[in-house]
C-alpha cells in the first residue's frame, strides 16, 4: 500500500497545472483586463461602430456640450440632440451612426467612461450612467455653421490660456438623423466626413508670412531697419513674384500689413531656404499634434534650392500646407507670449457621483522669444486696427492676419485668416479657413466677426 | 418614493451589498471546509498484529500489505532471505486474512506447506524466507479502543453549521436572482435553488442516521451546483428544473456507488459489469449517436438526450482501481492498456477530442499507480499510440483548436469569438463581480456559456475571486484524496479515488483553462458547474470513489466503521 501510496503525487502534478495555469491566467487578467473590455470587439465601449442588436441595450451615457446640452446619448443606437444644427456641428467629434466618421475622440475615453477598474469591473451602482463633457459650445457651432454659409472648410477658437476648444464646425457636413441618400456621390458633400480642423491640410497663402515674419524676428538684429520696396512683382533671375499691388518702400511692420509678396521674397533671400525651415520646424507648424487620443494630418514645407520656390515658400505657396488645429496652436503660443497650450476637447467625465476624467491643457515648449511674440502682437494688431476695422470685432482687440492660398485648377483660392483677442478677458485665438472661395480677407472675416461675437456672448453670460 | 422606486433602491443596496458579502461568506464556507479536508491528522487504523518471533509485534495498518525487505513495504522485514517483495497480506470484509506469495524467491509456507495463496487465522503460521509468524486480528475490545482514540473528524454541529451558511450562500443567490429576473423565471429560480438546498439538508442528515459526520466533500460539491444553478439562472433560468433533477440522479448515483464500494469483494464483482457497461455506452453512441458541435457524442431518445461518455468515466474508474495482491502478482497492465485503448479509440471515431483527452490522462495516472516505474515504457508506448490515433483521426478538429490558442485576439469575431466573448465579460466582471442577473454574456448568444464557458458567465455576475474559490473547490477534493492515500485500506480505493479526482480536475484544467486561452479550447463540462444531466450525474459518481477512500474515523458512508468479523455497524 505505501507504494501505491506514494504514487498518488501524480495527482497533485495536475492539481498543479490547474493552480500554476489559473494563477497565469489571474497575473495575465491584472495585467490585461481592461485591454479587454475596452478592446474593438468588446459590447462595454461605444466604438463608434456599427453597433449590435444586443449592444444597443447597454448604456454608454451622454456626451454634452460645455453648457450641459446633450449632443448625443450612447443608447439604443445613439440617440442625437433634438436640434439639427448641433447634429450637424458636433458629428464630426462625437461620429455618426455607421462608423464613417474617424472621431477617435471618444473611442480615447472609453475606459473613463466605463469607469474600469479591475476590482469592480464595469459595475456602477444602480442605472448611474457616464455624462461625458466637451470644451465645446453648441452656442458658437451654430453661429459658425450658419455663418460658413454654402462655404467649405472650418473654424475653430480656442481659449489659449486654458486650452480649452470652444468652436470647431466642419463644412460641409450633414444630419446624422437626416443622411442624404446622394451624401457620397453629391460634390457638394464631398469630404463630408472629414472632421477638417483635424484631418486636412491647406495651402496657407499669407498667414504663413506669420512665421516667416517670426523667424526674421528671432533671426535678422537689423530687421526694423530694414527697407523693402515693391513695384508690384519682384525679379528673382528669369522668375517673378508678383504681388496684390505696387506697395513702395515699406519698413518690416508696413510690408506685413500690407501682405506684400515682394518684401517678403526679399526676406526670403535674407534669411535663406534651410534657416526657414528651421524656424518652420521649431514654431511646429508642420508637426501632428496630438490630444485627446486624436492626432492631426502633418503639415508640409519643403526646402529648395530655386531663389523663386524659396520665396513663394515663404509667402505660403510653393508645397506650403497647414494643417488649421496646428496653425491655431502657433497663433495660441504668439497670443501667449511665445509659449503655447495644445488645445483640449473633453472637459470632465463622471460617473455618478465619482468623476473619472477631468481636462487640461498640456503646456507646449517655448517656441519664440518673449520679445519676438510681442512684437508679433502688434504688428497683427496693427493689421486688424489699420486696415480689416475694429467696427468688425465690436468689444474685442483683435490682432489676426488674412490669406490667400492659391490651389491652382479651376478651383478659387483658400481664404483664411487667423488671429486671436489680445484680452485677457477674452483670450481666444482663432482660425477660419474657407475652401474655393477668394479673398480672405473679404471671405473670413466676416465668418471670424460672427463667430467670435457668439463666444464674448458665452464667456460673458 | 413610489413603490417601484422603493423595490429599485432595494435592489440596488442588496447587489452593492452582495457583491462584498458574498465572497466574504463563500470564503468562510472554504476555509472550514479545506482545513479538514487538507490538514487532518493522517491517523492509521490497525487492523491486526503480525507476531514476530521474539515477541515482535508489528501493526498492520491496511487491508492490503505487502510484506519484504523493500524500505517501501509495508512491512519491512530486513532479513536476506526474505525477498525485496515477499508477499501481500490481505483483509477481507469479513475480517478474514489471506497470505499470497508475490513472486518471491523461497515463497511462502502455511503451516510448514508451500502456498501460493491462502486463507490464515491467528492459529496458522506462516513462514517467508525462514522467518515464522503469525498473524493475530485486533480484538473487539481493543478496536473501540482505537475507534475511541482515533480523532472524530468533524462534529454533527460543524457540518451543520456549513449547510446553514451554504444555505444562507444560496438564499443570498436565489433572492438576487429573483430581485432581477422576469416574472415568468421566478419559479424555475426557486425551483431551481430550493432544489438544491433540500437534496443538501435530506443528505445531511441521511449522513445523521447512519452516525457519519464529514461533510465537507459535499459542502464543496453542493457549492459548486449553487454556483452552476446561478450560471442557468443567468443565461436559461427554464433549465434549472432539469438540473436540479439530474443533480438528485447524480446524488443517487453517488449513493450507489458509495455503496457498492463499502464491499471491497461486491465491487470487485461490479466491476466487471463496469467494464461492459463502459465501453458499451460508448460503442451504442457511436452507433445511435448524434453529433452535436462536430462531435458525436450524444444519444435522444425522445426528447430526453444524454452523452454515454460521461458515465463511462465512472465505469473506467471501477475498471481502473484493482487490488494490490493483483498489482503485485500480475505486473502486467496489458488488459487494461487494451481496455483504455478501446474506449479512446471509441471517442476519437466520435470526434470527441475533449472526452478522448480526460480518459487518456486518467489512463495516464492509473497506469502510474499500477505499475509505478516498471510501466514506464508501457506507459510511453501506449501514449505514443493514443496520440497517434488522437492525431490522425481528429487532426482537422483539432488542429484547429491548435491553430486559435494564444491568438484568439486576432480574429476576436471569428474563431476567437466564443473566447474573447468570455474574457471581455469575466474583466466587466472584475474581482467582485456585477451581481446576480446583471452580466452582459448571460443575455447574448455566445454558445456554450453555460456549460463550456460557464466560468465566464460567472465571472462576469460573481467576480474573478469566486471563480478562484471554485477552482480551489476542485483542487481540494484532489489534494484530499492524496493525502488519504497514505491510510487508504486498499489500493482499490486508493486508485478509484486518485483516478476520480485526476477526472475532475482534468475536466476543471480543459474547461477552465481552455475559457481563458491558456490551454487549447477543448470545450468539455467543468465539474458541477456546466449545466447539462449527464456532466452532474456522472461528476457525483466519481465523488463517490473519494468518499470511499475517506478513512477518517466516522466520515464516510462510503466507508464501514471498522467491527471485526463481518458484524454490520447498522
Amino acid at each position: 500500500m505505501n507504494r501505491i501510496a506514494a504514487r498518488a503525487w501524480v495527482v497533485a502534478i495536475l492539481s498543479g497545472i490547474l493552480l500554476g495555469g489559473f494563477i497565469f491566467f489571474v497575473v495575465e487578467f491584472m495585467q490585461k483586463s481592461s485591454q479587454w473590455v475596452l478592446s474593438e470587439n468588446s459590447p462595454f465601449v461605444d466604438n463608434n461602430q456599427q453597433l449590435s442588436e444586443e449592444q444597443r441595450t447597454l448604456d454608454y451615457g451622454t456626451v454634452v456640450d460645455r453648457d450641459s446640452r446633450i449632443l448625443v446619448k450612447l443608447d439604443e443606437g445613439r440617440v442625437y440632440s433634438q436640434d439639427a444644427d448641433i447634429r450637424k456641428t458636433s458629428i464630426h467629434w462625437i461620429g455618426g451612426r455607421d462608423g464613417n466618421i474617424s472621431a477617435p475622440l471618444l473611442a480615447a475615453f472609453k475606459k473613463e467612461m466605463l469607469a474600469y477598474n479591475t476590482l469592480t469591473g464595469t459595475y456602477s451602482y444602480g442605472d448611474s450612467s457616464p455624462v461625458t463633457r466637451l470644451t465645446l459650445s453648441s452656442k458658437v457651432q451654430k453661429v459658425a455653421l450658419e455663418a460658413m454659409g454654402n462655404y467649405k472648410g472650418t473654424v475653430a477658437v480656442y481659449n489659449y490660456q486654458t486650452g480649452e476648444l470652444l468652436c470647431s464646425v466642419t463644412t460641409p457636413t450633414f444630419d446624422p438623423d437626416n443622411v442624404p441618400a446622394d451624401l457620397e456621390t453629391n460634390p457638394s458633400t464631398d469630404d463630408a466626413y472629414y472632421n477638417k480642423f483635424i484631418q486636412y491640410h491647406y495651402t496657407p497663402g499669407s498667414i504663413f508670412k506669420i512665421v516667416t515674419l517670426a523667424a526674421a524676428m528671432e533671426e535678422l538684429d537689423d530687421l526694423d531697419s530694414m527697407e523693402f520696396s515693391c513695384a508690384g512683382s519682384y525679379t528673382m533671375g528669369v522668375d517673378k513674384i508678383t504681388c496684390t499691388g505696387t506697395h513702395g518702400k515699406q519698413n518690416i511692420q508696413e510690408a506685413f500689413r500690407n501682405s506684400c509678396n515682394c518684401a517678403f521674397a526679399q526676406l526670403s533671400e535674407v534669411l535663406g531656404t534651410h534657416t526657414l525651415a528651421k524656424y518652420v520646424e521649431q514654431f511646429g507648424i508642420t508637426k501632428a499634434i496630438t490630444f485627446d487620443g486624436i492626432t492631426t494630418a502633418e503639415g508640409r514645407f519643403d526646402t529648395d534650392a530655386s531663389a523663386v520656390n524659396v520665396a513663394w515658400s515663404a509667402i505660403g505657396q510653393f508645397n506650403d500646407e497647414i494643417n488649421p488645429c496646428a496653425f491655431l496652436t502657433f497663433v495660441g503660443a504668439i497670443a501667449r507670449g511665445g509659449q503655447g497650450l495644445s488645445p483640449y476637447v473633453m472637459d470632465r467625465i463622471s460617473v455618478g457621483d465619482n468623476v473619472t476624467y477631468r481636462g487640461s491643457a498640456e503646456l507646449n515648449t517655448r517656441i519664440m522669444t518673449p520679445r519676438t511674440a510681442q512684437r508679433l502682437q502688434e504688428f497683427m494688431r496693427s493689421n486688424v486696427a489699420d486696415k480689416y476695422g475694429d467696427w468688425n470685432f465690436p468689444g474685442l482687440k483683435v490682432c489676426a492676419k488674412t490669406g490667400t492660398g492659391e490651389v491652382g485648377g479651376n478651383k478659387k483660392p483658400n481664404a483664411m485668416l487667423t488671429g486671436f483677442v489680445a484680452d485677457a478677458q477674452y483670450p481666444l485665438a482663432f482660425i477660419v479657413c474657407v475652401e474655393d472661395a477668394g479673398f480672405g480677407q473679404s471671405v473670413c472675416v466676416p465668418i471670424a466677426s460672427k463667430v467670435l461675437a457668439s463666444c464674448k456672448e458665452v464667456m460673458d453670460s | 418614493m413610489g413603490k417601484i422606486e422603493a423595490m429599485a433602491t432595494f435592489t440596488n443596496v442588496y447587489i452593492t451589498i452582495l457583491r462584498w458579502m458574498l465572497p466574504v461568506l463563500v470564503a468562510i464556507l472554504l476555509v472550514r471546509c479545506i482545513r479538514p479536508l487538507l490538514f487532518f491528522r493522517r491517523e492509521p487504523e490497525i487492523w491486526a498484529w503480525l507476531c514476530l518471533p521474539g515477541d515482535r509485534k508489528i501493526p498492520v495498518t491496511h487491508w492490503e500489505s505487502v510484506i519484504g525487505r523493500h524500505p517501501k513495504s509495508d512491512i519491512v522485514l530486513n532479513v536476506s532471505t526474505i525477498s525485496r517483495t515477499h508477499a501481500v497480506l490481505t483483509r477481507y470484509d469479513d475480517g478474514s486474512w489471506t497470505i499470497s506469495d508475490a513472486d518471491s524467491a523461497s515463497g511462502i509456507q502455511v503451516n510448514g506447506i508451500k502456498k501460493k495463496i491462502a486463507a490464515i487465522t491467528q492459529e496458522d503460521t506462516f513462514t517467508l524466507g525462514g522467518v515464522t509468524m503469525h498473524i493475530k486480528p485486533i480484538s473487539r475490545r481493543q478496536e473501540k479502543r482505537l475507534a475511541q482514540l482515533r480523532t472524530k473528524v468533524s462534529t454533527f454541529f460543524g457540518s451543520f453549521f456549513n449547510v446553514i451558511l451554504l444555505t444562507a450562500i444560496q438564499f443570498f443567490c436565489a433572492l438576487g436572482f429573483l430581485l432581477t429576473a422576469e416574472a415568468g423565471e421566478f419559479t424555475s429560480i426557486l425551483m431551481g435553488f430550493g432544489g438544491i438546498i433540500i437534496a443538501e439538508w435530506i443528505l445531511l442528515f441521511f449522513y445523521i442516521t447512519i452516525r457519519r459526520t464529514a461533510f465537507e466533500v459535499e459542502t464543496l460539491a453542493f457549492f459548486l451546483c449553487t454556483m452552476g444553478m446561478s450560471a442557468i439562472a443567468a443565461v436559461c433560468p427554464g433549465e434549472a428544473i432539469k438540473q436540479v433533477f439530474a443533480m438528485g440522479l447524480g446524488i443517487g448515483l453517488f449513493l450507489t456507488v458509495g455503496w457498492s464500494l463499502r464491499d471491497l469483494n461486491r465491487a470487485k464483482i461490479i466491476r466487471y459489469i463496469a467494464a461492459v457497461a463502459g465501453i458499451g455506452m460508448l460503442v451504442a453512441t457511436f452507433m445511435f449517436g448524434t453529433e452535436i458541435k462536430g462531435a458525436r457524442n450524444w444519444i435522444f431518445i425522445g426528447s430526453f438526450s444524454f452523452q454515454p461518455s460521461e458515465l463511462s468515466k465512472v465505469c473506467f474508474v471501477l475498471v481502473g482501481a484493482s487490488a494490490l495482491e493483483r498489482i503485485v502478482t500480475k505486473r502486467n497492465l496489458f488488459l487494461f492498456i487494451a481496455y483504455s485503448a478501446m474506449l479512446v479509440g471509441c471517442l476519437a471515431l466520435m470526434n470527441d477530442f475533449g472526452t478522448a483527452l480526460i480518459f487518456f490522462g486518467a489512463f495516464l495516472v492509473i497506469a502510474f499507480m499500477r505499475s509505478g516505474s516498471v510501466g514506464t515504457v508501457a506507459l510511453a508506448i501506449a501514449a505514443l499510440v493514443f496520440a497517434g490515433v488522437l492525431a490522425l483521426k481528429v487532426a482537422p478538429h483539432a488542429l484547429d483548436r491548435f491553430d486559435n490558442w494564444r491568438h484568439i485576439w486576432e480574429d476576436p469575431d471569428g474563431n476567437g469569438w466564443q473566447q474573447t466573448s468570455g474574457l471581455v465579460a469575466m474583466a466587466s466582471g472584475g474581482l467582485l463581480g456585477l451581481g446576480p442577473g446583471q452580466g452582459w454574456l448571460g443575455n447574448t448568444r455566445v454558445f456554450s456559456r453555460d456549460a463550456d464557458i460557464v466560468i465566464a458567465t460567472l465571472g462576469e455576475e460573481w467576480g474573478l475571486i469566486m471563480v478562484i474559490f471554485m477552482i480551489l473547490a476542485v483542487i481540494t477534493l484532489a489534494v484530499f484524496s492524496i493525502r488519504c492515500a497514505s491510510v487508504g485500506r486498499s489500493s482499490f480505493f486508493t486508485i478509484g479515488s486518485c483516478a476520480a479526482a485526476s477526472i475532475l480536475l482534468l475536466q476543471a484544467i480543459l474547461n477552465a483553462l481552455g475559457t481563458v486561452d491558456v490551454l487549447p479550447f477543448t470545450g468539455v463540462t467543468f465539474p458541477f458547474l456546466s449545466n447539462g444531466g449527464s456532466s452532474m450525474i456522472c461528476t457525483w459518481g466519481l465523488l463517490a470513489f473519494i468518499k470511499a477512500a475517506d478513512t477518517r474515523q466516522n466520515a464516510s458512508f462510503a466507508v464501514r466503521i471498522s467491527k471485526q468479523g463481518g458484524d454490520e455497524d447498522e
